[in-house]
């Protein structure tokens, strides 16, 4: 499927269009049903004017793949040349050591719903 | 250099408060401080009284230089002012031979490029230690590195040449640009620039790989018969009377490092985390300095004092300069002479790159040494990730046989078909 024929549902942030029980309660059921597999949600930064929006917001992705596979990925998807920038953030907050694995940055940072929340930008631009 | 980082900031002048941004959007302020009258020169009424440095006993970092606010204000401020100053211009010729006349209001990061390459090439020719003159007749390595930034069209690294490098990377003449995207094209443009014979290395991921550098800056190790390869010296190879200088035999062992790394240090504001590494960038001897800004604003930063980066600022319009008859470039507009600019490390917008210069394999080795050093010892998050090689799964991307896979995708289907949104299902799989 073509990643980007899909407008996304609802705009706003995972975590406001579900409560925290609910948000729990899917972890709980998808952690059973695949033990082996990190649920990861990954976001666009609602001021990301550059880079696409990706049709999918959950993901299901194996412990021993590494952060730089990861954004292989998704720049992949994106069909992003190597030369554009793009950071994957961690909570909002960190960007991600490339060498961790998904596992490394769950016992980390994952919420306390059980989910791994990353948000992804390029750069701002500067003018005036 | 290991000096704690100190709480006291008695007798800094802060004119900054906690959480004060509204302003970022409009020229620097300037602030009347203990100046009189009397004091007022040309300069002063020229750009405004710009705050003096601060009497603070917190030392100052200028470009890896450690300095004493308190009994080394001249050599302060003789740094600051021998760096190269990019500003907006206006009357030069026209880009690509129709385009617009002048940059102001569009070419600040455009000009922060210029300043962070500038300084690079001031250490590739003229070493780290030359101070500028007013008004003295200038080394001719010095009036080479200014030509190669006057706007014009032909020089190497001029406004036209950036903008009209940057359609390449997306980016139509006249629009605003990242610290990314000058980046890029910086690194385009120096291969055109055979008198530096630099490699620009933009660093991607936040993720520096040694490997990588080294087979750039000695390309002859991957040639067989590599003899051939260490060509002529420059053009302009007199008077290297400095020490510091590069000698041009060293060249023929590893190509002058310039290296950037584009970050993004969080989302709308800068993660506090990072405030202590972005300092200790300034620390290295290496350092070429930060390209970012406040929102909207770019500015070339060269160091910091306490919580403030110190930062050269191209927000001024001058008229562009023609060089004269005799080769010399009048050159006083290229250099800030008033105080540098200060803002608070917290109104820093997190997009950013951070410039390193590398003469030698043993300075760039020395260099990963003290990144090393870093992260393991200080408490701040590491701004960016230092690996020997490329991970093997990077090197092709078509063997991370990365597939969704779908009988699990189909059993999800089953599992949560009341769910408006599934999962997508990553898996590894053998060959």
């Amino acid at each position: 499927m073509p990643p980007f024929d899909k407008t996304p549902l609802q705009n706003k942030p995972f975590k406001q269009r579900k409560s925290f029980a609910t948000r729990k309660q899917e972890v709980a059921g998808i952690r059973t049903k695949f033990p082996n597999k990190i649920p990861v949600i990954i976001e666009r930064y609602d001021r990301e004017k550059f880079l696409p929006p990706l049709d999918k917001t959950k993901f299901l992705v194996p412990h021993e793949l590494t952060m730089t596979q990861f954004v292989t990925i998704i720049r992949n998807r994106m069909a992003l040349l190597p030369s554009q920038a793009f950071y994957l953030l961690i909570n909002n907050s960190g960007l991600a050591s490339m060498s961790l694995t998904m596992a490394q940055v769950y016992k980390d940072h994952q919420d306390e719903d059980g989910f791994l929340y990353m948000t992804y930008a390029s750069q701002e631009m500067f003018g005036h | 250099m290991s000096r704690p980082p100190s709480n006291s900031t008695a007798g800094l002048s802060f004119h900054w408060s906690t959480g004060r941004r509204a302003e970022n959007n409009k020229q620097d302020r300037v602030k009347i401080v203990g100046m009189d009258a009397a004091t007022l020169t040309y300069d002063t009424l020229r750009f405004g009284e710009f705050e003096d440095f601060p009497e603070t006993s917190e030392p100052v970092w200028i470009l890896g230089k450690e300095y004493n606010a308190l009994t080394e204000k001249d050599e302060i401020l003789s740094d600051v002012t021998s760096r190269l100053w990019f500003t907006y211009r206006k009357n030069f010729p026209p880009i690509g031979g129709t385009g617009p006349t002048s940059d102001t209001g569009w070419g600040c990061m455009l000009r922060c490029g210029q300043m962070i390459l500038g300084e690079a090439l001031m250490c590739r020719h003229l070493g780290r230690d030359w101070r500028w003159a007013k008004g003295q007749k200038q080394r001719e390595e010095y009036i080479s590195i200014l030509n190669a930034f006057i706007d014009k069209k032909d020089s190497y690294y001029s406004i036209h040449q950036i903008a009209q490098m940057g359609v390449g990377e997306g980016k139509p003449i006249g629009q605003w640009y990242g610290p990314n995207t000058v980046a890029q094209v910086l690194k385009k443009l120096a291969v055109f620039d055979t008198w530096s014979r630099l490699v620009v290395h933009v660093a991607m991921d936040n993720t520096v790989v040694i490997e990588e550098i080294k087979r750039l800056c000695m390309p002859w190790l991957d040639a067989a018969g590599a003899c051939g390869e260490t060509e002529g010296v420059g053009e302009l190879n007199g008077c290297l009377e400095g020490a510091c200088a590069l000698a041009e035999e060293e060249t023929a062992l590893w190509k002058p490092l310039v290296l950037l790394i584009p970050l993004r240090l969080g989302l709308s504001d800068i993660n506090e985390a990072y405030i202590e590494t972005l300092k200790q960038c300034f620390m290295l001897p290496q350092s070429l300095g930060v390209i970012g800004g406040k929102p909207n604003s770019a500015h070339y930063f060269i160091g910091y004092v306490g919580e403030e980066l110190i930062y050269l600022d191209p927000h001024t319009t001058q008229p562009a300069v023609e060089p004269c008859e005799d080769g010399q470039v009048p050159n006083e507009t290229y250099h800030c002479q008033h105080p540098p600019c200060r803002m608070h490390i917290c109104e820093l917008d997190p997009s950013i790159a951070a410039g390193f210069f590398c003469r030698t394999e043993d300075e760039f080795d020395e260099w990963c040494m003290r990144i090393r050093r870093l992260s393991c010892n200080r408490g701040g998050l590491p701004m960016f990730e230092l690996v020997d090689s490329q991970p093997s799964h990077l090197v092709s991307v078509d063997a991370l046989n990365l597939t969704p896979d779908f009988s699990d995708s189909d059993r999800l289907e089953r599992f949560f078909d009341s769910e408006d949104e599934e999962f997508e299902i990553l898996s590894l799989r053998e060959t």
